[in-house]
């Protein structure tokens, strides 16, 4: 059914060379694309779908269509014994009917995205390709999709007899409708293998028997999405990610807990480093965690804080990146409470947000850096819309905002960002590869000289360096929440994982127990100096406060390329909550049982 | 180590010596007394009792949905529950308060490999957790129990058992490759049908075996198998009704699972009962003579008796205490007896889902009868006394990760009144003419239900039947009816059956209740009533779908 996409596009001679080197390299390439009976049943009903209506009701302007069908292995051990090793063959549908029209929809009323009435007893959608089956899940799927959007719609007008709307916005954004079909192909994973090295990496902890717990998880995640909508889109393309990742906990003699993690991703299953590598980051990892249990606790502070190597890509990725979206405010029933996270950066386009040596620019096109694959890139957005590099700042001045299908004050129309799914049936944007570059630069090695000059001049006693925040968070569920409720004004920043105290002879002390407070984005106006670095930073991001791991369903691969940067004032300050005592029997001896036969 | 050629080696060994050995047991034996003693030694409060119990789970599982596969799937587990009791047999950590409950363990997950460093970090990780937990909720009691009046029951708060060690050698049965193509096959059968909406055939097998050590000297290593089929069907009435069927097997070993011409046979019986409901009248609101069918019957017993036997509602201020008091006193008519008997693998030649050798605190299976001729006799007990009732009698059981309290197991209903089946249809029709009704009702099958036991809740009962036919006195056929629940009291209910059939029928089953899901059987034969009452069930408001079933594409 699907015309051969290679052939389709290799129009250019050029292009035909690359795919026949391509086919070489590849057994899997020889095959002939099969046709695709999952992209012709959506096809086909999406299609029959559009004649959907209850007499009196409105029909359906617009229907999407979207299927993840994948592969996932998830490889858990601790401390040399596996705990779980799990393959999981998925398809998700997810399906969503608009009413009304661009102007006014069932979307952005505070029940939109619910589901009113009847939900078939769907047990699992059909992973075979069966024509028949799949159009039936997919129309029973629909309908109970228009069925809810009828009900939101008529909520929603009734909602707005009584509240009156400030600024009246479009409910959705026109968007030419992408055609690109990619070409599938399965790389499976070894999975005997893998769990043979998640095993032996678990085993490295056994030498720290400092540390409370541990574990390395693999995931490994092989899909292909499909994407289809009323408006003509049509999108088949490959979506891989493999993670590792290794976390531990430890405890301080005062009783208080610390926990760190150490990740590696990529999008490719082949390029996540070598086993070499992988026990060195594991192994340095659980020695930090070792050696911040034994440091001193940290106390208040105000003053210059340097953000050294991966602390200055984090800080600009969780602090700048989530403010750069903007979330819409629902329509809800008078006295209906809802908050929705306003973006520090809401209403400041056009105004100075950074020194005016900055410029920012997300590109998810761009695959590669210095020869670095890049963790943030995509071909096209959870809306069907291919994304274009922007400039999000220059020279300081703050220009435009990540965008999805959703107008928000000041803009209608996507720029193709839509990575998460959001709230009251709209996506959510978020960053791809954030690209933050400073035009007026000191050598790396120099930031602590002028930190240390900064502290002089005041009369500090000593300066702070942050070399590593906790960001993606690897706390515990209960420690966010304890987190964000004990946050003060304003949305909380991820903790400090390591800092160090700067005396004036250079001399550093590892701390722990510090969190900052009112660090924002508006902090970022107060950086005096950048470093002629660029650092690297590689996450998974999601909706969670401090996008902690496991802490959402949905993730986005993302990636910021930063210079360590020095902030004039910054205030840190000691936790100062109940610590828990250290157990009473003390832990087994690990080493011992591993000597064991 | 480092080398994955290796490491792959590693894995077969461990897995072949794993099918039987006693690393595990030995592993949580050495961590207990290490743990035990050293908290007997240095803690305050310190513990006079802790137990671990893992179960390792087996499990494989494919369902396919009109011939095509939609999950298929296999994974192992290991789950950890540890029990620690701080201050005495008297008075304890566990103690029951008033609107309170209980909950010191995880159910953490455990390498399911034999590599001892990593279970014993895991269970010295979580024993520190629950000893936290445990020592805090019994400062906690003694504050309260100065406080407030004085409970009714003052019984212990743990027996003292004799403990038991053993080592049974597990059977795993083998879950063959061919079932995908099976039930990718039997499935198919429901594709004829438009006006079913969605079905599905499914096969699972999960190995289950548990592992016991206690503070007390318990060593055990017991286990079993639970296969099961289940056939299902749905469907939605023109008045927005959900409707659906449904149909299982069970065995321990998925070897005796039925051949696919009884599968086959199923999927028709399911599919021909959901097309009769469609067109089937919505019934009204009655209260009249009525039959249960055996299996119906047991759910009934299961639901609105059995969970009013379970000991741990005798002395909870909260429950209900339907027959806390009833003690030797009548609670069912003389020719019934009520027997739950966890030690009985089958019945007739159907293998019962309720069995099992030990229970989740390491105490033996026995037969326990709980009404003879009528009287009660007895709870269902787990290792926390009541008043008149000092040991546990096998039945404190738990889903992994949570409490045990006493549970059902294999419910068995007796009658020393059993008639025919036929003579009992002829005994309904005369109980509908001497009540003078228009017609009497027979429940041919019953999903489930649920009960309240609760004291601020009604004592009443709701089942949920979904095969019902009304039954006339004047020789026509029976018609089948929809859209009723049967609500009821349960003393009053008792009092009602009048006969009994002497064909006992098996429903095999899963249970939820505080402790979690269990699987549970009940065994009866059709029971008579004199009276019994539906009402109209809650019903989805919504149309069916919109567009009609999509036609093939070429």
């Amino acid at each position: 059914m699907t015309p051969a996409p290679r052939l389709r596009v290799s129009a250019s001679p050029r292009l035909r060379v690359s795919v026949l080197l391509l086919a070489f390299l590849s057994p899997a390439a020889f095959a002939q694309p099969t046709p695709d009976t999952l992209l012709r049943a959506m096809r086909d009903e999406l299609s029959r779908s559009r004649g959907l209506k209850v007499l009196s009701l409105e029909a359906p302007y617009f229907i999407e269509y979207t299927i993840e069908d994948g592969d996932s292995t998830e490889i858990s051990a601790s401390l040399g014994g596996l705990l779980s090793v799990r393959h999981n063959r998925f398809r998700i549908p997810e399906i969503k009917v608009r009413v009304g029209d661009y102007k006014f929809d069932n979307t952005g009323y505070v029940g939109s995205g619910y589901h009113f009435g009847t939900h078939y007893d769907i047990e699992g959608f059909p992973l075979e390709n069966s024509y028949e089956v799949l159009r039936r899940f997919l129309w029973l799927e629909t309908d109970s999709a228009y069925k809810s959007a009828v009900e939101a719609i008529s909520r929603k007008r009734a909602a707005l007899k009584n509240v009156a709307v400030s600024q009246p916005l479009d409910d959705f954004a026109k968007a030419e409708p992408l055609k690109k079909i990619l070409e599938i192909r399965q790389t499976p994973l070894d999975e005997d293998a893998w769990s043979a090295r998640v095993r032996a990496l678990s085993a490295i902890f056994e030498a720290y028997p400092a540390l409370r717990t541990s574990a390395v998880e693999l995931s490994a995640v092989e899909t292909a999405d499909y994407y289809l909508n009323s408006e003509g889109a049509e999108v088949r393309i490959p979506d891989n990610m493999i993670y590792l990742m290794a976390r531990a906990e430890a405890q301080a003699p005062d009783g208080m807990a610390l926990h760190d993690a150490v990740i590696f991703q990529s999008l490719d299953f082949g390029r996540l480093p070598a086993e070499p590598e992988l026990r060195r980051g594991v192994a340095a990892m659980a020695a930090s965690l070792a050696a911040r249990a034994g440091a001193p606790k940290g106390e208040d502070y105000s003053g210059p804080v340097l953000f050294e190597g991966t602390a200055g890509a984090q800080l600009f990725a969780e602090v700048l990146g989530r403010d750069l979206a903007l979330n819409r405010r629902p329509v809800m029933e008078p006295g209906h409470n809802g908050s929705v996270q306003v973006s520090e950066l809401e209403g400041r386009q056009g105004a100075r947000i950074l020194p005016e040596w900055f410029d920012v620019v997300d590109d998810p096109t761009q695959k590669e850096w210095r020869g670095h694959p890049l963790f943030g890139s995509y071909a096209v957005d959870r809306e069907g819309v291919a994304p274009v590099p922007l400039s999000l700042v220059e020279k300081g001045v703050l220009k435009t905002f990540l965008l999805t299908r959703q107008p928000v004050p000041g803009f209608a129309g996507s720029n193709g960002r839509a990575r998460l799914p959001g709230s009251f049936g709209a996506n959510s944007a978020a960053i791809s590869n954030l690209f933050v570059r400073a035009a007026e630069t000191v050598p790396a090695q120099d930031l602590k000289k002028k930190l240390i000059e900064m502290c002089r001049q005041r009369n500090k006693p000593y300066g702070v360096i942050v070399r590593r925040m906790d960001f993606p968070s690897s706390a515990s569920f209960q420690e966010v929440r304890r987190l964000m409720s004990n946050a003060e004004a304003g949305r909380p920043v991820s903790a400090p994982v390591l800092v160090y105290k700067v005396y004036p002879d250079g001399r550093e002390e590892l701390v722990r127990g510090l969190r900052f407070r009112g660090l924002n984005a508006r902090s970022l106006k107060d950086i005096v100096a950048a470093g002629d670095d660029n650092n690297v930073f590689e996450f998974l991001n999601n909706q969670a406060p401090f996008a902690t791991i496991g802490g959402a369903s949905y993730v986005a691969e993302s990636c910021a390329i930063a210079p360590s940067v020095l902030i004039d004032d910054v205030d840190l300050h000691a936790l100062d909550e109940e610590l828990p005592k250290l157990p009473i029997v003390p832990p087994p001896d690990l080493r011992a049982e591993a000597g064991r036969p | 180590m480092a080398s994955p050629a290796l490491g792959v080696l590693f894995v077969c060994v461990t897995a072949a010596a794993s099918a039987q050995s006693s690393v595990l047991l030995d592993t949580m034996s050495e961590e207990l007394n290490r743990n035990f003693s050293t908290l007997k030694a240095k803690a305050d409060p310190a513990p006079y009792f802790l137990s671990y119990e893992v179960t390792e789970e087996d499990y494989h599982g494919v369902s396919a949905t009109l011939g095509a596969i939609t999950a298929n799937g296999h994974g192992k587990s290991r789950r950890l529950d540890v029990c620690v009791r701080v201050g005495s047999p008297k008075l304890d950590n566990y103690h029951q308060v008033r609107g309170e409950r209980t909950q010191f363990t995880s159910g953490a997950l455990l390498t399911f490999e034999d590599q001892p460093a990593s279970i014993k970090h895991r269970i010295w990780l979580e024993t520190d957790r629950a000893y936290r937990l445990a020592a805090e909720r019994l400062i906690k009691i003694r504050t309260n129990s100065e406080v407030k009046v004085a409970e009714q029951d003052a019984s212990s708060d743990f027996s003292s058992e004799e403990p038991v060690v053993r080592l049974e050698t597990v059977p795993h049965g083998r879950f063959a490759a061919d079932w995908a193509a099976r039930v990718r096959k039997l499935s198919a059968k429901f594709s004829d049908d438009p006006g079913i909406l969605t079905s599905s055939v499914s096969v699972s097998y999960q190995d289950e075996t548990k592992y016991f050590a206690s503070s007390e000297g318990n060593r055990l290593r017991y286990g079993r198998g639970f296969a099961r089929v289940v056939v299902s069907a749905q469907a939605k009435a023109m008045d927005g009704a959900d409707l659906a069927t449904s149909e299982t097997f069970e065995a321990t070993d998925p070897g005796n699972l039925p051949r696919d011409e009884v599968i086959a046979a199923a999927v028709e019986r399911v599919a021909a009962d959901l097309r009769a409901l469609l067109i089937a009248p919505e019934a009204s609101p009655f209260a009249g003579p009525a039959i249960f069918s055996g299996r119906a019957a047991g759910v009934f017993f299961h639901e609105i008796f059995g969970h009013r036997v379970e000991g741990h509602r005798q002395k909870d201020e909260e429950e209900g205490q339907t027959f806390t008091k009833s003690v030797g006193g009548k609670v069912l008519p003389d020719f019934l007896s009520v027997v739950f008997d966890p030690t009985r693998k089958k019945a007739g030649n159907i293998e019962l889902n309720g069995s099992y050798s030990y229970d989740d605190e390491g105490i033996a299976a026995r037969p326990v009868t709980v009404v003879e001729n009528g009287v009660l006799k007895a709870f269902l007990m787990s290792r926390s006394p009541i008043q008149g009732f000092d040991h546990s009698n096998g039945h404190g059981r738990r889903q992994p990760g949570l409490e045990v309290v006493s549970r059902q197991s294999n419910l068995f209903v007796e009658s020393s009144q059993a008639v025919p089946e036929a003579r009992l249809r002829e005994m309904l029709v005369a109980e509908i003419k001497r009540q003078n009704k228009p017609y009497g009702l027979y429940f041919r099958d019953i999903t489930g239900g649920f009960t309240t036991t609760g004291r601020q809740g009604l004592q009443a009962f709701k089942v949920i039947p979904i095969m019902v036919y009304k039954v006339y006195p004047d020789g026509r056929p029976d018609q089948l009816i929809r859209g009723v629940d049967i609500v009821g009291t349960p003393l009053a209910s008792f009092a009602k059956i009048l006969a009994t059939s002497d064909r006992p029928q098996v429903f095999n089953g899963y249970c939820g209740a505080e402790s979690g899901s269990v699987p549970v059987s009940a065994v009866s034969p059709a029971l008579l009533v004199s009276e019994i009452e539906i009402e109209k069930k809650n019903k989805s408001q919504d149309r069916p779908p919109l567009l009609p079933f999509p036609v093939e594409g070429r």
